[in-house]
């Protein structure tokens, strides 16, 4: 299959690393597979990637196109297979060396019922061993930033659905690593909430600036949010299509109704639909 | 009112009103069921016996659930992170519990003598199996996702059990709790059938003995009380401090 070649690659993709490489994350032919020959399924295939510093970068596909997969291996939580390389600041990583250097957020919020807000979002912090009165104060001085002013006390299940996904982003910025991994965090939302989510995340992003790769399913959130939008093929997942975006920063709403932005649209939809439509396929074994 | 008719004691009040009533009226004989009035007059002829049995046997119940929680939430947590331990030794723990308790009592009769740690030991018994088996329970059903979103912050796997597992386990271990101490009751009175000179066991084997009908309808009530008042301190305990659901 013909795939485009990703411009911060810097040439052919090898599997040596690329010593003072600018790039904060890397990913050298990079695959996934789950069992044994006979009954095996291959969810990641070849993926080169590379990220770098301060950018933000969506990466849509089909369902099942191993963006989870590839969202978990980033991650630190699941292993590589062995012929491929993820470099992270130029360093290879094995074995879960990733673990605890990449601030992740699933798609649940998956916060902890028996804590309090607050103490949900120092979670990460108590965990590297932050003293708690030093944690409570980091996370009380992001409560009014990220619209959870007066709710420090409360519990969970007493908060609405945007609000936890608020405080799992919280949680997630509080781990202070230079690299953001979001899975579709507001899938479970309305339209409307959603909407409103991003735009406060680029809010939040402007003035953080972390580095941030962000998983998700709708083709306007991909583009509204990214600097480079990476296409994924249908299983095994590879990159079909690397996109820049260039529509200037700060978007507003109007952003999604521009020329550029149906254009760009226009591209990406074409090839969903293509990779879309073979996950469908009937494929013999 | 109405509230208080709902509320478990407002239940026992209208039972003793109709024990109160209905036996007399219908003339049950004392044999089957006496009076009310009688059971309490009985009550009140033994009282400071009633008091000493009632305190020693709620030693010996608390002693051993304190001893079988401990030791069962211990091998419960070995047992959840262990799977071949679990594999080998849980099959014995089950068999081990089928066993009656009557059988294991004499035993232990033989080897601790008449004292108070063999019945401590009797009731451990009855305690560990339940609180083992919720506590194995309760760690297993750990969330997954939570777990790699605790592996992703870097966390030990000190921090993963007391900050997630822990938690996520505390309210299935809570129901192996209230099970452990009502069996551990049992084993208490049972530990007092083979010897003891205090203890409301004792007293039931002797009001058993001499058709004492009136006096063994104390004992039920007292040993009924007992049982409610230690289940229901745990369980307000329980809805005190671990509120939310499992998993």
């Amino acid at each position: 299959m013909r795939r485009k070649r990703i411009p911060e690659g810097q040439g052919q993709p090898c599997r040596a690393a690329v010593p003072g490489s600018p790039a904060l994350l890397e990913l050298v032919r990079v695959s996934k597979h789950f069992g044994r020959p006979p009954h095996q399924t291959v969810a990641v295939r070849h993926l080169d990637i590379a990220i770098r510093p301060g950018q933000f970068v969506t990466l849509i596909g089909p369902s099942g196109c191993g963006k989870s997969t590839l969202f978990n291996m980033i991650a630190g939580l699941l292993p590589p297979d062995p012929d491929g390389t993820i470099l992270f600041g130029g360093e290879a990583q094995r074995g879960g060396a990733l673990l605890g250097r990449v601030s992740f957020m699933p798609q649940k919020d998956l916060l902890f019922p028996w804590r309090t807000v607050l103490d949900n979002a120092t979670l990460a912090l108590e965990v590297e061993g932050v003293a708690r009165r030093t944690a409570r104060a980091r996370a009380g001085a992001l409560f009014p930033e990220f619209g959870l002013q007066g709710f420090e006390r409360h519990y969970p299940h007493q908060l609405s659905g945007g609000m936890r996904q608020r405080v799992a982003l919280m949680r997630t910025f509080l781990f202070e690593r230079e690299l953001i991994l979001l899975d579709e965090p507001f899938g479970a939302l309305d339209a409307l909430t959603r909407t409103i989510m991003q735009r406060w995340l680029l809010d939040i992003w402007a003035r953080h600036r972390r580095t941030v790769i962000f998983i998700t399913h709708d083709i306007d959130e991909a583009i509204f949010l990214g600097d480079r939008v990476l296409v994924m093929t249908a299983r095994p997942g590879t990159i079909a299509l690397d996109e820049p975006i260039d529509i200037p920063r700060p978007r507003d709403a109007e952003v999604i109704t521009s020329a550029a932005f149906v254009a760009i649209k226009r591209r990406l939809l074409a090839i969903l639909e293509r990779e879309s439509l073979k996950s469908f396929a009937v494929v013999p074994p | 009112m109405t509230r208080l008719l709902r509320s478990p004691a407002g239940a026992c009040a209208m039972l003793a009103l109709a024990w109160f009533v209905l036996v007399p009226l219908l003339r049950v004989p004392p044999l089957i069921l006496p009076s009310l009035p009688a059971i309490l007059r009985d009550a009140f002829s033994v009282w400071p016996a009633l008091l000493a049995g009632f305190l020693i046997t709620m030693l010996e119940t608390v002693l051993g659930f304190l001893l079988g929680a401990g030791l069962g939430f211990g091998a419960g947590a070995a047992f959840a992170y262990a799977g071949w331990l679990e594999r080998a030794m849980l099959p014995l723990f089950v068999a081990s519990q089928t066993v009656p308790v009557i059988a294991f009592g004499a035993i232990v009769v033989i080897w601790f003598g008449n004292t108070l740690f063999a019945k401590i030991m009797i009731a451990f018994y009855l305690t560990f199996l339940p609180v083992t088996v919720a506590t194995i329970r309760g760690l297993q059903s750990c969330d997954p996702e939570r777990l790699d979103l605790m592996r992703g912050f870097g966390s030990s796997a000190w921090q993963r059990f007391v900050k997630l597992a822990l938690p996520s386990a505390a309210p299935v271990i809570m129901v192996g709790l209230k099970i452990g101490i009502a069996l551990s009751l049992i084993g208490a009175i049972v530990g007092e059938w083979f010897g003891a000179t205090v203890g409301l066991g004792v007293m039931l084997l002797q009001s058993l003995y001499f058709e004492q009908t009136a006096r063994v309808w104390v004992l039920i009530i007292a040993c009924g009380g007992m049982g409610a008042t230690l289940t229901g301190a745990i369980s307000l305990t329980g809805r005190r401090f671990i509120w939310w659901r499992p998993g």
